[in-house]
């Protein structure tokens, strides 16, 4: 067996899942930060070309969606 | 005696979380095959949008004096046509493959940041609603997709002592294209990350699929690319507002300098509208010609090449400004040696289909179409490249036609390769054989009828941007031929919705292999299940797939890569 295949199934093994791990626990944790970040930002930058209220709740907003992006508790 | 009586318990429902519903769980999700087919949604709906621009501009320029727009609607209309098709369809469209693909094919489970994925898709929606709801406001940008200065200046300094862009239209451009540009940094490192560092085992980088080696180049020429048009685009919005002055000559600024910015930005950017549907085309043609690519390696390396030379070809855009000569000299030079490793590439693809079993499906007829069209638009981009023949056609529809031959030809029709080869991957359903063809013939048609006069137009002399014509110049039977083939156009994209909403609801189930594919994200269910695979594979030669349904012939016990 060549090297580079010795090494390949050693990726192998090393990648398998650690038993009774279930398809469940690779699932995808879902996160609405990115999305309320992005509609900060875009409140932010219409409040900079209409109106600094709205500008104003698009920063605190901004402030807010990062906050919580750093704070939100991942696997 | 006390009795007792039993009252049925009340039924306790919990209220579902948000993630629980069928609108939390697109809102919240990070999964990237989600994020993927959100992109391309997102894409098609504004190549509609752009596609409405581009027929309304052709309707206006079928016969002379035409009156359907009025000029100042036409240049906001062939301004977000630009701006929509480039920036809010043919990039998203293209992240969006990525998006889908490319951890199915290298065998990861996920992109390596998924919020910031996810975050970068809402960035693209919600630029692409802010852009285009100029419109709603009369107001949408009006100075063309590259914004030139001085006439996208706020203040009073074109030259005429007229305010410049008064309105918001350049605001909207401006804040639009900034909020684009965080979508693509943020799409563009996690592409690099995911790529160089969630490899399966075994997969050497000489090993990547050649659609995940053209989406890391373009990821790297986005990192590098957009900050130019960042800045540029700041510095506007400081001139504006501010009282800066940094494009104005009167005070000392110079409007070259939003050109230099902007092309510096806007040449790497047409390689990272070409580059990937390279990819595709490359991952297309092997699997309908029943052979490994040809020329792996050099496919790859002049991806690399291009990406380089991407960087120093841009004042090729700025011939006609009044250039040193030896600037002119350079950037000839190296736009006609950016045509090398671009070569090198079509000669690979001939080859592969050259002496292959060539299986003409949807798939291979538009990566062929591909080829023939892109063909012309880079032969037309060397002819460019001559200083005095760019004087002559510089700013006529020569150059549309140009672009278009590489962005339709080229970009578009390798969208609808990769489209018709992983929309089985991505829904489980085979797309219509028959409509399929049709599209692809209409299209081919009606791209040749609308663009390739577009050569002779240039040559007649017919500027570009302009509203309209007089009816004395030679010029119109041309724009009429054009406007035909536009609609035509416009016809293949109805064929293509029809065929992609009719799959969807009853298609043909496409199993998981359906074109006996090579590379690993066809060793996944279609679609594929939410971890992709739940054993990661092992690696051992560029076809990975290829080698586990063949195991006595597989690659690696023969190739040496």
């Amino acid at each position: 067996m060549t090297e580079e295949q010795n090494q390949g199934e050693k990726g192998a093994k090393k990648a398998l899942p650690p038993k009774g791990v279930q398809e469940q626990a690779l699932s995808h944790q879902r996160s609405i930060w990115p999305f309320g970040l992005a509609v900060a930002l875009i409140i932010l930058l219409v409040g900079l070309i209409t109106n600094p209220v709205v500008l104003g709740i698009g920063v605190v907003l901004t402030v807010a969606a990062i906050v919580g992006w750093g704070l939100e508790r991942r696997k | 005696m006390a009795t007792r009586t039993i009252v049925e318990a009340p039924v306790v429902e919990r209220r579902k979380r948000l993630d629980e519903t069928y609108i939390g769980e697109w809102l919240m999700t990070t999964d990237h095959k989600k994020i993927g087919v959100m992109y391309m949604l997102t894409g098609f709906f504004f190549f509609l949008a752009g596609g409405v621009e581009a027929l309304l501009i052709r309707t206006q320029l079928a016969v002379p004096n035409g009156h359907v727009l009025s000029p100042e609607v036409y240049n906001q209309v062939f301004t977000m046509h630009g701006t929509t098709m480039i920036f809010l369809f043919v990039m998203p469209t293209l992240t969006g493959f990525g998006n889908f693909v490319v951890p199915l094919m290298i065998g990861a489970r996920d992109m390596a940041f998924p919020r910031l994925n996810a975050f970068g898709y809402w960035m693209v929606l919600f630029a692409g609603i802010f852009l285009s709801s100029s419109f709603l406001l009369g107001q949408a940008p009006n100075g063309g997709w590259f914004n030139y200065a001085p006439l996208s200046e706020l203040t009073s300094n074109c030259g005429n002592a007229v305010m410049c862009t008064p309105g918001l239209n350049e605001d909207f451009w401006l804040l639009g294209i900034l909020l684009l540009g965080i979508s693509s940094i943020a799409g563009s490192l996690n592409f690099v990350v995911t790529i160089l560092k969630m490899r399966a085992p075994g997969m050497t980088i000489n090993r990547m699929p050649l659609f995940t080696w053209m989406t890391l180049i373009t990821a790297f020429l986005l990192l590098f690319a957009i900050p130019s048009l960042t800045a540029a685009s700041v510095m506007e919005l400081l001139d504006r507002h501010l009282g800066a002055h940094f494009f104005q000559f009167a005070a000392g600024g110079d409007p070259l300098l939003w050109q230099h910015l902007f092309w510096s930005f806007g040449h790497p950017e047409v390689y990272i509208l070409i580059l990937p549907a390279f990819g595709m085309i490359s991952e297309v043609l092997p699997v309908f010609s029943r052979k490994p690519i040809f020329g792996y390696t050099f496919i790859a390396w002049s991806g690399v090449a291009i990406g380089f030379l991407s960087f120093t070809v841009w004042a090729h855009h700025m011939f006609a400004v009044g250039l040193p000569p030896i600037a002119q000299a350079f950037f000839a030079t190296s736009t006609t040696l950016i045509a090398i490793p671009t070569a090198v590439k079509i000669f690979n693809w001939i080859a592969t289909i050259a002496l292959g079993k060539v299986s003409l499906k949807v798939p291979m007829l538009f990566a062929c179409g591909f080829i023939a069209m892109f063909l012309i638009g880079g032969l037309d981009g060397a002819a460019l490249a001559v200083v005095p023949f760019d004087y002559q056609v510089t700013d006529t529809y020569f150059v549309v036609s140009h672009l278009h031959y590489v962005l339709f030809g080229g970009t578009v029709f390798g969208i609808f390769a990769g489209f018709y080869y992983w929309f089985p991957k991505m829904s489980g359903k085979l797309m219509n054989e028959r409509l399929g063809q049709i599209q692809f013939w209409l299209m081919l048609i009606g791209i040749n009828l609308t663009f390739f006069s577009m050569h002779i137009l240039g040559l007649l002399g017919m500027p570009r941007r302009v509203y309209t014509y007089p009816d004395n110049l030679g010029w119109n039977e041309i724009n009429l031929l054009q406007t035909v083939g536009a609609f035509m156009l416009g016809l293949a994209i109805m064929v293509f919705f029809w065929n992609l909403i009719t799959s969807l609801r009853s298609g043909l189930p496409a199993g998981d292999d359906p074109w006996d594919a090579y590379t690993l994200e066809w060793d996944t269910s279609s679609p594929p299940v939410h971890y992709n695979f739940l054993t990661i594979p092992t690696v051992r030669s560029r076809r990975p797939f290829y080698d586990m349904k063949n195991p006595d012939i597989a690659d690696w016990k023969t190739a040496t890569h």
